[in-house]
């Protein structure tokens, strides 16, 4: 089964897994008190997702639209976040991955078996220093992780910048928990080497 | 409940083997690649309780391994708090836009 085709399995699965029956009144106060909190992290996410302002926008407002139709299937004082990190996420493959403005992507499949093969190991192992990092600023480390491939790049942005376990990863991003953990582990490996040549480019490696 | 305990139990056997794997019959760190992954896992406290006690106990005595956690730490730390200090500011109107959207 394609992904796409999965994903749209699993919105079927927010109607069919509606278990709620909140009122009109309910509904209001669930949406402002537990979802819109998040309204930040939902697009930063979405802006790191699509690199441009009015497609990171309508994103977020088409996941919120989503998540207030399907509120039935939101258990009340759940991880509304993850919750709704999923349904942004699923929005995102079936509606901006094929238009987003960004560079032409590396196959998935391709850099996932590369880093699974035997000799991976050894050829992205980087000379990456602390003095180094320390000398970028976030500009620049921003410019990294968006040059690595969206789904590497999710992960680092669900664990690192939005704080989630693995289990809710495997949870948002439909995968078992041992591929978060390979998946992330390959994700800093390829950001680590992107900032490696960067700081050699730009002659910070040299600086102690 | 039950997978997610059979899960956990499997994950803690796969992080003691690929533990010990890392060093040689000395016990020198000899597969740094591979421990950087288990430092990022304990970072991300992923690392059960025992799995943990034995990394901590092992990096208080090889420094090569010390080093390293200390190093990746450093980096994850850096990369951190760079990337959550550059984020996209908010646009003013989103937050009126979806309420009206929703007819809040």
């Amino acid at each position: 089964m394609s992904e796409e085709l999965q994903n749209e399995d699993q919105q079927e699965e927010l109607v069919i897994d509606a278990k709620q029956s909140y009122s009109e009144k309910e509904k209001a106060d669930i949406f402002d008190s537990e979802f819109m909190i998040h309204v930040d992290a939902m697009y930063s996410f979405a802006y790191r997702l699509t690199f441009d302002e009015d497609d990171a926008k309508d994103l977020v407002q088409d996941t919120y639209l989503k998540a207030f139709r399907f509120i039935n299937s939101f258990e009340r004082g759940t991880n509304a976040k993850a919750w709704l990190f999923r349904i942004l996420k699923n929005s995102f493959i079936n509606n901006f991955r094929k238009k987003s403005k960004q560079p032409a992507q590396v196959d998935y499949n391709e850099v996932e078996q590369y880093y699974n093969s035997e000799d991976a190991g050894k050829q992205i192992t980087t000379d990456l220093r602390v003095e180094t990092v320390q000398h970028m600023i976030g500009d620049e480390i921003s410019g990294a992780l968006n040059a690595i491939p969206v789904d590497f790049r999710t992960v680092i942005i669900l664990s690192d910048l939005e704080g989630f376990t693995y289990e809710e990863m495997s949870k948002i991003l439909d995968i078992p928990i041992g591929t978060v953990r390979s998946r992330l582990h390959r994700a800093r490996n390829l950001l680590k080497e992107k900032l490696a040549v960067y700081a050699k480019e730009m002659g910070y490696a040299k600086k102690k | 409940m039950q997978k997610r305990n059979k899960e956990m139990g499997e994950f803690s056997n796969w992080f003691k083997q690929t533990f010990k794997n890392c060093y040689c019959e000395k016990g020198h760190l000899i597969d740094e690649e591979r421990f950087e992954q288990l430092v990022q896992l304990v970072l991300d406290g992923e690392a059960d309780e025992q799995s943990k006690k034995i990394f901590e106990e092992k990096i208080s005595t090889c420094v090569k391994s010390s080093f390293t956690y200390e190093k990746e730490k450093k980096i994850q730390e850096q990369i951190k708090s760079k990337l959550c200090a550059h984020q996209s500011e908010l646009p003013s109107d989103l937050i009126q836009t979806i309420r009206k959207s929703v007819n809040l």
